[in-house]
């Protein structure tokens, strides 16, 4: 097994992590980090920094501004 | 950087080549669309209301604020529902509606808030350049991994608040919506390398931010805190 290499994964690992990468490179990628405890961690701050935000930013419209949309549209229609 | 990107274009569907909204929206071929105004209606209400929740979480990160949030959440549904009868059934609905969105964003609310680092930063490709991986030893790093994972909602959202907009917009596209690099290219209607940029940089500055903010609260006490579990 040929390892690509922390240079060519730390370059790579943002694209690994929004699953942007092809085939081969993933696999590569994915070969290394399994083998460098540097990179894995970096990769886990990465994706971790993912899921925060993903935790984070979870948000429900205000239920007046709901009704507001449905009214306007509503509106709209009513005078076609 | 010889890297092959999956090529994907979900927003290839005749929304992707004009320039305004909601004209851009127009096909040779639309396909099968409602007749009337009430179906129209229906249609849109069934179809596109399901992602307000979605879209205000977008304006809210996008304005920074609860009532322009609102006030962009309104335009683009208003915009969304006055271009509908073109929207062509079946394609991209989501990305057409964050365009919309973010079309808006950039022509009503922007303006008012002109910043000084839009341009100029995109040139700019210090991501390749180290940094953020450059300080610690490894076990250090996954106890920093842990402590950004503890941190509070409110500390991620300010985070992301005190980074550049065009780097926060494409960043929570990315990280919060799962769009492609091509999806937030074609939303955004920026070239692919420039999302890539935006996004290495933007989160560049987001792990520092929340790693900062990780150590003042001491990730000592994580450590402790995570043994004891």
């Amino acid at each position: 097994m040929t390892d690509c290499g922390c240079e060519k994964a730390k370059a790579e690992l943002e694209e690994y992590l929004h699953n942007e990468l092809r085939g081969d490179d993933a696999t590569d990628i994915r070969e290394h980090l399994q083998h460098c405890e540097d990179c894995s961690s970096e990769h886990l701050i990465g994706v971790t920094l993912t899921e925060v935000m993903q935790r984070a930013c979870k948000e429900s419209a205000p239920e007046d501004l709901k009704n507001l949309v449905l009214a306007k549209i509503r509106t709209v229609q009513s005078a076609h | 950087m010889g890297v092959e990107r999956r090529a994907r274009s979900p927003l290839d569907d005749g929304v992707s080549t004009g320039s305004s909204y909601p004209d851009d929206t127009t096909s040779d071929d639309p396909g099968p669309q409602p007749d009337t105004s009430s179906e129209l209606g229906s249609l849109f209400e069934a179809q596109a209301l399901p992602y307000m929740d979605q879209l205000y979480g977008a304006a809210l990160r996008m304005t920074r604020n609860p009532a322009d949030a609102q006030d962009l959440v309104q335009e683009t549904f208003a915009k969304a529902y006055a271009g509908f009868s073109r929207f062509q059934q079946g394609s991209n609905l989501v990305g057409w509606l964050y365009r919309i969105l973010t079309n808006t964003f950039i022509n009503a609310y922007r303006k008012n808030q002109r910043a000084p680092y839009q341009s100029g930063l995109d040139e700019l490709e210090d991501w390749q350049l180290g940094g953020a991986e450059s300080f610690t030893s490894s076990t250090t790093r996954s106890a920093e991994a842990e402590a950004i994972d503890h941190l509070p909602d409110s500390a991620v959202k300010d985070a992301l608040q005190a980074i550049p907009e065009d780097f926060r917009v494409a960043v929570y596209f990315a990280d919060v919506e799962g769009f492609s690099y091509q999806e937030i290219a074609d939303i955004m209607k920026t070239p692919i390398g420039t999302v890539m940029s935006r996004l290495h940089r933007g989160r560049r500055m987001l792990k520092e931010l929340l790693t900062d903010y990780a150590h003042e609260r001491g990730l000592s006490a994580v450590q402790t805190s995570r043994s004891v579990k």
